[in-house]
């Protein structure tokens, strides 16, 4: 027995020496090394500059419109071989300066190629003509009617967006309920739910920020001109100068009036928000009952994709009752950008069927294209279903000489700042005669 | 063997760790020294860069110094890449003009952290009119040592991310930010995808991306960037572990930022690391493969130790058992021997004291029948006591062979009655015997065994019967399990004394005896049952026995008997013996062969008391001898004794047997020998002799086999 155990312990020691042995030699084994030790594979890269805005909220937060929009772009880099490199900005403080004044002078120097733009900027760098001619792309073709319309200026498509941006109210289910009110239809209502609220202690009723307030004014603005059936007409008359923008707009800002009177809105401090970053947090914590924001923030983590409170998004209050706001934002390609022809293709990459597929089902979003329907989350089915009714105000429209947009949300501001209605009816009749000369 | 293979792998863990450890830090102090040569080489150039531009303003202002307008000169040029608004304000004025056309103040710049570029202050970045960061440098124009003014010139941080490599550095692993070192806002950032999440707007937000919260980290980076120190530390980013660093350039005005993965700078690490891990693992590979023989062998060693153990248990008990079986052998044999020296020395008392009294009154015919009675009487039980010890010392040695002969089960039953019925009826007992339902009378068995055991458990029941108490004997057959087969239940029961439960457990252990001798009247040697049982299990039956105190008693023997192949004999019923009349030797004349003179006398005596004589011969040759000189018919019968000097019985009775053969006739030969087992009495028969009969003698049963036999002569 001890015998072999002997000769069993020799062989185990046997075979382990032979195994590093072999190990031994396999480490010292390897062919010559070549005589040039580098190995230059370098290829002169393509690259397309994107300017965007960066996020500003928690870095561990999922943004799932900017994921989707990155799958996108990888889709792009995949296809076509170019390397797009993002260029970003976003005001750290209300001082600094915002994203759209960076997009504008970096669209008019031709820093870079493509450009995240908000649609007061596709607006005037189109009309200044430092966006490209989009319409000859392949994905042009698939936009919606409404969408393509949207954005051409001065007979040029300058901007494709990825998703249809809608503007909406995102409200607290739980606390209208609790205290037995019904989701408001019009400003009337609107007006009372806000006075209940305050009466039961809720100081702000309405979170806001510094550029998301017009959507108020949009919608009770141009409900009729959006839905009353003579559009054209409407916006031809105001292009004439023969209809004037400040009777369009008074009721929308003495609304806005009432509601910072009453104390519905915290004017001061909206004035000096950033999106979300203020109102946000009390909205989540349910100090807050009512908040406005765009479609993706629904979808966000960064925003209210997770609430503890049942939420649903509904339009804004006007005589036609729950009113979207959609402004266009879009990609736009500079006229002189440095790299155009490969801009040109990533913007058409990223804004085909199939991309927009991918941007889509990721983000639950209505899709610009009218080749692309997805479902979207239950939150926000109300304005979901307005939308697809055809009953919505458009935020921002290429074919109204007045840019609308940026200009509206610049006066709002005054508003806030402490102007009357009357200047500030005053100042849309100033830009108008200004705009139409 | 575990404790040396232990130490040595405890020896080779600690070299290897050791020696891993030892790589791991000059490894970390290499990816320290590769990062900051890196940084150095960037800042060098960032630096360089930065010079150049400061040196080619002077020398633009040197050249505006020497035009008559300023003004003139800076219109006319023309933005490019690296100058991208160039601007003069002459002596005295607050407003000055650009080359973009636009009148230039320099409000909005700020010079106030006195930051310098080759001595011309530079000022804190600040977002240009194109949308991307930016610093001015500006520098006095002096024309013959007299300040005509200050040249603006901007430069944006784009001409230093050109400067850059393209594909960013560590295999595009490495972060590198640049950093405003008075607003710690990023100037400059990498372009990759993740750039547009948050957490690189500024320093604040690139700890909180990469969760730099230890507040000693932080105090520490920010006395750096207060005295324009570089620092570098690690820091997990993201789960990876990496070499974070602030680097400062131009004496503090800006920082490198950033962070490299420890991987990307130890790129080798992954194969050293791997390579580590191989040996551990092919060590402790090794190390539980020599514990797992180790263990094979003990378990081998433990299992032998304890086959052996086990062995060596299983004999100690085994010689325990012995040793208890011989020690209770010994003290029942000692206390058999003490029970038979009294039991022997009783009768003898008996035999000796009559015989000295019979001497005495040797002239009162009375008393010497009362006296000879006596003897008579401890004789037969003197016998009796003999008889059952040579019988259970031949069992016990396994020496008994069964002498199976065709036999009458009814025949049998009826003689053990003839000897029971009057020794029962003497002791005041009824006893009443029954044979039913026995198919087959004529078996194939040991008569003389099936006897004895009748007998034993008869007399044992009589022993331990009071008078006036009643014995059964019930012979049943039982249902039979092959046609060959008479199965047959013997039942002797009783109503006598019964035993104690305790006393049924050892009944049938030899030597043992309902009480001591003692103490107790019943007399006997106490083996009669362990006999009983002993034969009837040598003729593959069984033995059980029931009884109660005060109750009685029940032995039930069940055996099977082969059916013999001609029933020539219908079943007797069970009856009292033959009282037929006594038959007489009177006129007899025998040759006996007797060697010992005592035995011979008494023999002679008693042949002769029955009117027969007799002639001795001293041993079997001399009988021979004196049967061939004999006439025929002068002698009856041989009664010849086997054990005897010259020659044994046998031998004589064959020598006999031979004479016949020339003389003819055939006298009947009788063994009579002390030699009283059943196989003395098959030799006797195969030597030829015709019957057998033990000492002492029993002068009735003598005269019955004679005249058996004598009978049987002459019907011949």
């Amino acid at each position: 027995m001890k015998q072999c155990s002997k000769r069993g312990v020799r062989r185990w020691a046997a075979a382990c020496l032979a195994a590093l042995m072999v190990l031994a030699l396999a480490s010292c084994g390897g062919g010559e090394p070549p005589t040039n030790l580098v190995t230059s594979d370098k290829e002169e890269g393509r690259d397309v500059n994107l300017f965007s805005p960066m996020e500003k909220t928690d870095p561990n937060a999922e943004n799932v419109a900017r994921t989707a929009s990155d799958l996108t772009v990888a889709m792009a880099e995949e296809k076509l071989g170019v390397t797009v490199a993002y260029r970003t900005y976003t005001a750290e403080t209300y001082q600094d300066r915002t994203y759209d004044d960076v997009a504008l002078d970096r669209a008019r120097s031709n820093m870079d190629d493509l450009y995240l733009l908000n649609p007061d900027t596709i607006m005037t760098l189109g009309l200044e003509g430092k966006l490209a001619d989009l319409s000859g792309l392949d994905s042009a073709k698939n936009l919606r009617d409404i969408i393509f319309t949207a954005n051409v200026v001065d007979g040029k498509l300058v901007a494709i967006p990825q998703e249809v941006v809608a503007y909406g109210l995102f409200v607290n289910v739980d606390m209208f309920k609790q205290y037995g009110l019904e989701l408001p239809n019009t400003p009337e209502e609107f007006l009372e739910c806000c006075r209940v609220f305050k009466e039961n202690g809720i100081s702000t009723p309405i979170g806001a920020n510094r550029w998301w307030l017009e959507t108020f004014v949009f919608a009770q603005a141009y409900a009729g001109l959006y839905n009353g059936g003579n559009t054209e007409e409407e916006i031809a008359a105001l292009n004439s100068g023969e209809a004037k923008y400040s009777d369009y707009m008074r009721p929308g800002f003495e609304f806005l009036q009432t509601l910072i009177d009453e104390g519905y809105v915290d004017a001061e401090k909206a004035l000096v928000s950033e999106a979300i970053e203020a109102e946000g947090p009390d909205f989540l914590a349910q100090r807050t009952p009512i908040v406005m924001a765009y479609w993706g923030a629904a979808n966000s983590e960064t925003a209210y994709a997770k609430t503890d409170f049942e939420m649903q998004v509904i339009g804004f209050p006007s005589s036609w009752g729950q009113m979207p706001v959609m402004p266009m934002t879009g990609w736009g390609v500079g006229a002189q950008a440095e790299h155009l022809e490969d801009a040109m293709k990533v913007i058409d990459v990223i804004t085909s069927d199939e991309a927009l597929r991918l941007y889509s089902e990721h983000n639950r979003v209505i899709s610009p294209s009218k080749n692309v329907k997805v479902d979207c989350v239950p939150a926000l089915r109300p304005l979901n279903d307005r939308i697809e009714e055809g009953v919505y105000v458009l935020g921002s429209n290429a074919g109204m000489k007045v840019e609308q947009w940026g200009n509206t949300c610049q006066i709002v501001q005054k508003l806030l700042g402490g102007a009357t209605v009357d200047e500030c009816m005053a100042a849309f009749d100033e830009l108008q005669a200004d705009t139409l000369g | 063997m575990f404790l040396s293979i232990i130490l040595v792998f405890c020896i080779l863990g600690t070299i290897v760790y050791t020696v891993s450890q030892k790589i791991s830090q000059e490894m970390s102090s290499s990816a320290i020294q590769n990062l900051s040569e890196s940084l150095d080489l960037i800042q060098c150039t960032i630096e360089a860069i930065l010079r150049n531009e400061a040196e080619f303003q002077t020398l633009i202002a040197q050249e505006i110094a020497r035009t008559e307008d300023p003004e003139e000169y800076i219109c006319v040029y023309e933005r490019n890449q690296t100058i991208v608004r160039m601007s003069f304000i002459l002596s005295g004025k607050t407003e000055g003009l650009s080359n973009t056309g636009e009148p230039f103040t320099e409000e909005g710049l700020d010079f106030s952290a006195g930051g310098t570029v080759n001595g011309l202050p530079v000022s804190q970045s600040y977002l240009n009119y194109m949308g991307t960061w930016a610093y001015t440098i500006k520098c006095p124009v002096e024309r013959e040592g007299k300040e005509i003014g200050t040249l603006y010139i901007e430069y944006v941080y784009d001409t230093i991310d050109r400067s850059l490599p393209r594909d960013g550095f560590y295999n595009k692993q490495a972060s590198l930010y640049i950093m405003d070192a008075e607003s710690e806002r990023f100037v400059l950032k990498p372009k990759g995808m993740g750039m547009r999440s948050a957490g690189h707007l500024n320093l604040d937000d690139f700890y909180r991306a990469n969760n730099i919260q230890d507040p000693a980290i932080r105090e520490e980076v920010a006395a750096c960037l207060e005295e324009g120190r570089n620092i570098l530390f690690y820091h997990d980013v993201r789960d990876v572990q990496a070499l974070n660093y602030m680097w400062p350039i131009n004496d503090g005005t800006i920082f490198m930022v950033g962070y490299v993965p420890v991987e990307a700078i130890q790129q080798e690490g992954r194969t050293v690391n791997q390579n580590i891990v191989i040996v551990v693992v092919t060590m402790l590979s090794a190390f539980f493969l020599c514990i797992l023989l180790y263990y094979l062998n003990w378990r081998q060693q433990d299992k032998v130790r304890r086959e052996r153990e086990e062995e060596r248990r299983v004999h100690s008990q085994q010689l325990a058992e012995a040793l208890q079986a011989a020690q209770v052998a010994s003290e029942s044999k000692t206390t058999f021997l003490s029970n038979m020296s009294h039991d022997i020395r009783t009768p003898m008392n008996a035999v000796l004291g009559f015989t000295t009294l019979l001497n005495r009154d040797a002239e009162d015919p009375a008393k010497v029948r009362e006296y000879t009675g006596k003897i008579m009487a401890s004789g037969q039980h003197l016998l009796s006591l003999i008889n059952d010890i040579l019988d259970v010392s031949k069992i016990e040695s396994g020496k008994v062979v069964l002498n199976y002969e065709e036999f009458s089960l009814s025949s049998a039953a009826a003689a053990v009655c003839a000897i029971i019925q009057p020794m029962a009826e003497a002791k005041g007992q009824t006893f009443q015997a029954e044979v039913t339902g026995v198919r087959n009378d004529c078996l194939v068995g040991d008569e003389t065994r099936i006897n004895q055991v009748l007998i034993n458990l008869l007399s044992n029941a009589m022993k331990y019967t009071p008078e006036g108490g009643h014995i059964w004997l019930r012979i049943t057959g039982l249902k039979q399990r092959s046609g060959q087969y008479e199965h047959i239940r013997i039942e002797v029961e009783d109503d006598g004394y019964g035993m104690t439960p305790e006393y049924l457990k050892i009944i049938f252990d030899a030597f043992t005896r309902a009480e001591n001798s003692t103490t107790n009247k019943v007399q006997g040697t106490g083996l009669g049952m362990a006999i009983t049982k002993s034969i009837v299990e040598l003729m593959g039956g069984s033995i059980e026995v029931f009884s109660q105190v005060d109750q009685g008693s029940l032995f039930r023997v069940d055996i099977e008997l082969r059916i013999a192949e001609q029933q020539t004999k219908a079943p007797q019923p069970v009856s009292a013996p033959e009282t037929g009349e006594e038959y007489s030797l009177e006129g007899l004349r025998f040759l006996v062969a007797e060697d010992n003179e005592i035995n011979a006398e008494i023999l002679q005596e008693l042949l002769g008391m029955e009117g027969a004589s007799c002639e001795i011969a001293a041993d079997g040759r001399l009988a021979v001898e004196r049967f061939r000189r004999s006439e025929p018919g002068e002698f009856d019968a041989v009664l010849m004794d086997v054990q005897m000097p010259v020659m044994n019985g046998h031998d004589a009775a064959r020598a006999i047997r031979e004479l016949e053969r020339e003389k003819g006739g055939r006298i009947p030969i009788i063994a009579m020998t002390a030699n009283a087992f059943a196989e003395d009495e098959k030799a006797a028969l195969d030597a030829g002799m015709d019957a057998h009969v033990a000492k002492p003698l029993d002068v009735r049963l003598l005269k019955r086999v004679i005249r058996k036999h004598i009978e049987r002569r002459d019907a011949r």
